[in-house]
């Protein structure tokens, strides 16, 4: 068995830190870097897939008449890509020709391993389960809950606090009043809720998970 | 909602409790459960209802008592689409009902969300539209609708029946209602409605018309018992035809009306019973065998395939069709926002603001900023464990999906503290666990202190706290003591719980009474799920609150403190015990 410690003093970690803090791992698969914004803090793990590549194609008309690089992918603070899951922006076929749209993602999103996900927008303290897929310019608002394995259908508007799973996603519920609320000092020790091996809250601040990612 | 290993549910006690409850104190249910020995069980078909996790939970601080779903009143502040994200208002839902009227609808078939697509390829997505659904491809093409605008929806779909043919309006309805009871009075002669039969000239007709929809029926019930009514009260002044006679409130209120403003006369009269509908275009319908015939016939030729599921049928709004080719697509199901006020004292426990787009709340009174947070996880195994804590991450992972029967496994209960003032615990669970596959249990600590839930600075300051020294806990024999606290922070504390999984199946002579009945029965299903009942009692000093407290403030008793306590039920989802 080796000592963490150790383990740290490795000429090479898991994870490539960036100023601002976000952690992406060297094993992760990024194309299009030009085009991806990380809002700091947030993870990228092992495997993923983020394609920065596919970017709108339309001509953006900018003030200075400078190029200016279109955004395909945008993710928030603290947010946390598991590893296997691809992040592929929606597009739509028109006039033969395939258009991709910039994809938002928000603050706090936990997107589980093995998902693939080509929403247009995510917001912020939404919790994706593992193997979840997401079709293309599904909108996915605040404090939304998608259990493992569920298949979000192309065009569905997820509202708030809803808890969504099945194939295709219908709601099955609705998060309670106390969703991401960590409440009387979670952050020290054990968290809460399902597998509670973790010391942070479903939907809640993401802060302490992504300080445990090393 | 399943949720996986491990969790802790917490249970409310209003599930066996009258109202009465609510104003014992927690010092009477705790001695109510002690006289009656009762242990929580998680397997009772009534716990169901009981448990939620610690995030559903309300707490109504007048009360002192935890509120779950079942404990609280709910009122509707407003309505929308989960869809289009619109406001819905209440009057619209009392007259339309509780689905948008934009364009959102639900996959008859799937139920996913449906878009409006265009069909034209030529240009740009001119008409004709269709509604499809991204997820299974069904559209109304199959049912033969095509939508003229891409926009209203709605009203497109309302006047276009299944085959594209036009639904008639209510006028027409009526015009068409009013021509066939004229011609069938003038053709029967006076002849009596209820003989009104095959020989009958008017059946002709009749007979070469497809049945009527389910539209037609219903507007020819509403229209035959507006007459019985109005033939009731035939000097109405109040022109019954602006009138909807589709509620029984509303047609309550024209009778007082009437009766009011009327002369004794009427009220003395006592009213003809009004008959029932005896024809079709007052709304009866006969049950036609050939229809059935039709149906079966149908069935042999197409298959089940062209059938509708259960689910399919229930979710349409006409409840008698059989066929794919009968669907409708669903408008989509409005959703509520809802504020909760407590059932015994009406308090509001949580309210949100109105506004759609919004996600704060207004008032929000949670139970997990009022009763501690017990959570479980594996103690990794003790004889291989090294000393600093913070390797604990490198563990390998424990698999609670695989618990092994008749080996002495340990956990940690973890119990964190969202109050201001340090609470003693003091903890209890049933020596077996209940249900065929009985685990032992013993909670090494049953009784500790947590601290307050103080400033995060002032555990940083306060680094003088030692922590625990493991070797203390741990015996010469490897073996974790009894009585002492596994581990302790600010406002957080962990024992040891020492669990040995049940047998699935009884093993002789393993301490286990093989019941020769009892060892044949199938378990059930979730029988190998080891779930443990455990009784939670707090204690501390509390400021007087300050409601109380203002009453007391001529006293001058500012500082004044009292003694609390709190009691309740959780149950830790463990594992799963494996096959052997
Ligand atoms: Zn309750
Ligand atoms: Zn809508
Ligand atoms: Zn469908
Ligand atoms: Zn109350």
């Amino acid at each position: 068995m080796s000592r963490p410690t150790a383990r740290k003093a490795a000429p090479k970690g898991e994870y490539i830190e960036t100023d601002s803090g976000n952690k992406v791992s060297r094993r992760s698969a990024i194309t299009g870097t030009a085009n991806i914004t990380l809002g700091g803090r947030t993870v990228i793990m092992a495997d993923v897939v983020l394609r920065g590549d596919l970017h709108p194609t339309r001509a953006v008309p900018s003030s200075s008449g400078k190029e200016v690089t279109p955004t395909s992918i945008s993710i928030g603070r603290c947010t946390v890509i598991s590893t296997g899951s691809v992040i592929k922006p929606p597009s739509r076929i028109s006039r033969g020709q395939t258009h991709y749209y910039p994809m938002k993602i928000g603050d706090n999103v936990f997107v589980g391993p093995n998902c693939t996900i080509s929403a247009i927008s995510i917001s912020s303290h939404v919790h994706i389960g593992a193997n979840v897929t997401i079709h293309p310019f599904a909108l996915i608002k605040e404090n939304v809950k998608i259990l493992p394995n569920t298949v979000v259908p192309a065009n569905m508007v997820i509202s708030s606090g809803s808890v969504v799973g099945g194939r295709p996603a219908r709601i099955v519920g609705e998060v309670g009043e106390g969703w991401g609320v960590s409440g009387g000092g979670a952050g020290t020790g054990l968290g809460v809720g399902g597998g509670s091996e973790e010391k942070w809250v479903e939907g809640g601040d993401l802060r302490e998970l992504v300080r445990s990612i090393k | 909602m399943a949720q996986p290993f491990p969790y802790t549910y917490y249970a409310c006690d209003c599930y066996d409790s009258n109202n009465t409850t609510s104003s014992k104190r927690a010092s009477q249910i705790l001695a109510a459960a002690e006289e009656e020995d009762r242990t929580f069980d998680p397997r009772s078909p009534r716990s169901n209802y009981s448990l939620y996790p610690l995030e559903h939970l309300l707490y109504c601080e007048d009360c002192q008592q935890i509120r779950c779903p079942r404990c609280v009143l709910e009122e509707t502040l407003n309505w929308y689409c989960p869809s289009c994200l619109f406001e819905v208002p209440s009057s619209v839902v009392k007259s339309d009902g509780n689905r948008c009227t934009r364009n959102c609808y639900n996959c008859p078939i799937c139920t996913s969300p449906m878009t409006v697509n265009s069909l034209d390829t030529s240009n740009d997505n001119g008409p004709p539209y269709i509604l499809a659904c991204p997820y299974c491809h069904w559209s109304t093409v199959e049912i033969g609708i095509e939508f003229e605008k891409h926009t209203g929806i709605s009203s497109q779909l309302a006047r276009i029946a299944n085959g594209g043919k036009p639904i008639p309006t209510q006028k027409e309805r009526d015009k068409e209602r009013e021509r066939r009871k004229e011609l069938g009075s003038r053709k029967r002669d006076g002849r009596d409605v209820l003989s009104h039969s095959e020989d009958s000239p008017s059946t002709d007709t009749e007979r070469d018309d497809p049945p009527p929809s389910h539209d037609d029926v219903f507007s020819n019930l509403g229209a035959f018992y507006k007459a019985q009514i109005e033939a009731q009260t035939p000097s109405n002044p109040f022109s019954p035809h602006d009138i909807t006679f589709s509620s029984p409130s509303a047609y309550n209120r024209i009778m007082n009306l009437y009766s009011n403003t009327s002369s004794k006369r009427n009220k003395r009269q006592k009213p003809a019973p009004m008959r029932e509908a005896a024809s079709l275009i007052e709304g009866l319908t006969v049950h036609n065998p050939s229809a059935d015939a039709a149906a079966i016939e149908r069935i042999k030729k197409e298959g089940w395939a062209a059938t509708l599921s259960p689910a399919q049928k229930l979710t349409q709004i006409n409840p008698n069709i059989r066929f794919e080719s009968d669907l409708r697509p669903i408008a989509t199901l409005l959703c509520t926002k809802r504020s909760k006020r407590c059932r015994s004292c009406r308090h509001i426990l949580s309210k949100p603001e109105s506004k759609i787009t919004s996600t704060r709340y207004k008032i929000k009174l949670l139970a997990l900023n009022h009763i501690p947070r017990l959570s479980i996880r594996a103690l990794p195994s003790t004889a291989t464990m090294p000393p600093p804590p913070s390797s604990s991450t490198q563990q390998p992972q424990f698999n609670y999906n695989a618990l092994n029967s008749g080996i002495p496994t340990h956990f940690l209960l973890h119990l964190s503290n969202p109050l201001f003032d340090p609470i003693r615990v003091t903890l209890a669970t049933p020596s077996t666990t209940p249900g065929k596959v009985q685990s032992r249990v013993t909670i090494l600590c049953p009784q500790f202190e947590v601290g307050a839930n103080t400033d995060v600075w002032d555990d940083a300051l306060s680094s003088s706290l030692s922590p625990i020294k493991r070797g203390s806990i741990i015996n010469a024999d490897g073996q974790i003591e009894a009585g002492k606290i596994w581990d302790r922070g600010r406002n957080w504390t962990s024992v040891v719980i020492e669990v040995v999984p049940g047998f699935l199946k009884p093993v002789a002579g393993f301490g286990q009474q093989v019941d020769g009945a009892d060892g044949e029965e199938e378990l059930g299903e979730d029988e190998d799920v080891l779930e443990i009942p455990v009784f939670v009692r707090i204690e501390f000093e509390a400021d007087v609150n300050a409601e109380e407290r203002g009453l007391g403030d001529a006293r001058g008793s500012k500082g004044e403190r009292e003694r609390r306590e709190e009691a309740f039920w959780t149950v830790v989802g463990v594992g799963k015990i494996a096959g052997m």
